[in-house]
């Protein structure tokens, strides 16, 4: 099933190369600034659909937050912040 | 509320705020300006010698520890660094360098147009484009790479030295200077400045306010949250100025300003351009260094730096004076003109050599 996802980048550079990324994969993304509820910092985050099992086939290279957008905010996938 | 009404809400009590600080002493129109604050407290520690910018500001040890609690409170507190920092100190100096040609940092810009500076106005168009220019380097792949996790002690080390600096405020040695007159003898009751600093931080940190996110945002999302807080900054201190009769539209006469429109077109060119590629406004890296940034609180140093050579060197402008049979006198020195060109030729070459080949990608 699908579900909606943000990436969250440490450079916006980053944020270009997974979107790019995404759309090889045909996942449509949208680059936006950071909601400050995941972060105070004010960098860029990709919002974009897709099925849970695809999120393995991408490299989180450079991600610093995967979170699943839910009713009541956001489920953290993966937190690399503290690398 | 909604982000876009919490921004603007923080703006239009940091615009209150900065009005008011001028009505308790500071110079008009400089309610706050990170660029001539961090300058006075250059001068005041003897690194440049300009005796009427002599003075250790307050607003910028409460802006620096008033994110540091809020971070903390928030549990955001987080030390980073690593991101080319030596790249950010010259950034900084640059950056430090075209806000005293233009005579403020964008904050102080806001607060000039909401006394009716039109100068201002003119380095408000010129930001843009930096930034707008800056934009263009983001898309074609600029980066400085990004930040990794940091000793606690080197995230915290911008905020001991605000408390230092505290310390010799109050102590007031005789090493310290002060000026006896001019801007740097023009300030609120430290106390007074201090909460605003405080405050304002706090505020800042909370939402992310940054003068140039604001419009790098609108250009690069066409997102407008950031810009609501720039926004209400210029709205609260524009109707602020004009209740105190502060408000007095024009480009001759304004409170520490010049009227050269090619120079505050430049020299915010350069501001704009240099602070995106910094990732924030002068404000803005003072927050992100209390919130843990190291990264950021170099590039502080580097608008440290960046003052002294400004004042020690004969690059930061004079303002216009206006003599009784109306000559002009001030304005950008020779040097200043030289110094501006000289820092956007190396903006743009860091801007180049920090940029990946590759498609530019359209974004939004």
């Amino acid at each position: 099933m699908e579900a909606e996802y943000i990436a969250t980048f440490y450079t916006h550079y980053d944020a270009i190369v997974f979107s790019r990324q995404l759309k090889a994969a045909g996942v449509e993304s949208q680059l936006m600034p950071v909601p400050r509820a995941l972060s105070s910092s004010c960098g860029t985050c990709a919002r974009f659909r897709c099925a849970k099992a695809d999120i393995a086939r991408f490299s989180l290279t450079g991600t610093e937050q995967l979170v699943r957008v839910t009713a009541d905010g956001y489920e953290m996938i993966r937190d690399n912040r503290h690398s | 509320m909604n982000s876009k009404k919490a921004l603007f809400s923080a703006g239009a009590v940091i615009g209150l705020i900065a009005v008011a600080l001028v009505w308790f002493g500071n110079p008009q129109n400089m309610g706050f300006c990170i660029a001539c604050f961090i300058r006075d407290i250059a001068g005041a520690v003897g690194v440049h010698r300009a005796e009427a910018v002599q003075y250790i500001r307050p607003e910028i040890i409460g802006l620096v520890l008033g994110a540091l609690l809020m971070a903390l409170a928030g549990k955001e507190f987080q030390p980073r660094g690593g991101s080319a920092p030596m790249t950010r100190f010259i950034l900084g100096v640059a950056v430090m360098i075209a806000a005293l040609v233009f005579l403020g940092c964008p904050l102080r810009m806001v607060l000039r147009i909401a006394g009716g500076d039109l100068n201002a106005v003119v380095g408000l168009v010129g930001f843009i484009a930096g930034i707008a220019v800056g934009v263009v380097f983001l898309k074609r792949g600029y980066s400085l790479k990004r930040t990794y996790q940091m000793p606690t002690l080197d995230g915290l080390w911008l905020s001991a030295v605000q408390i230092a600096l505290l310390v010799l405020l109050v102590a007031a040695p005789a090493f310290i200077f002060f000026s006896e007159s001019g801007p740097g003898s023009m300030h609120a009751p430290l106390l007074l400045a201090l909460a605003a600093g405080l405050i304002v931080g706090g505020l800042a940190q909370k939402t992310r306010l940054c003068m140039v996110g604001g419009i790098r945002d609108v250009i690069l999302f066409k997102d407008w949250t950031l810009l609501m807080g720039f926004l209400g900054i210029l709205v609260v201190a524009l109707i602020g100025n004009i209740a105190l009769h502060y408000f007095k539209v024009g480009f001759i006469g304004q409170p520490i300003a010049h009227v050269d429109g090619v120079w505050n077109f430049l020299s915010m060119t350069a501001v704009g351009l240099g602070s995106v590629m910094l990732g924030g406004c002068p404000l803005r890296q003072l927050i992100l260094s209390g919130e843990g940034n190291a990264d950021s609180a170099v590039t502080v140093v580097g608008y440290f730096v960046g003052a002294a050579i400004a004042h020690n060197f004969g690059l930061a402008s004079a303002a216009t004076a206006v003599a009784e049979d109306g000559t002009l006198s001030g304005g950008p020195s020779a040097a200043g003109k030289v110094a501006t060109v000289i820092i956007l030729v190396v903006l743009v070459i860091i801007a180049v050599a920090n940029s990946k080949r590759q498609e530019t990608v359209k974004e939004g």
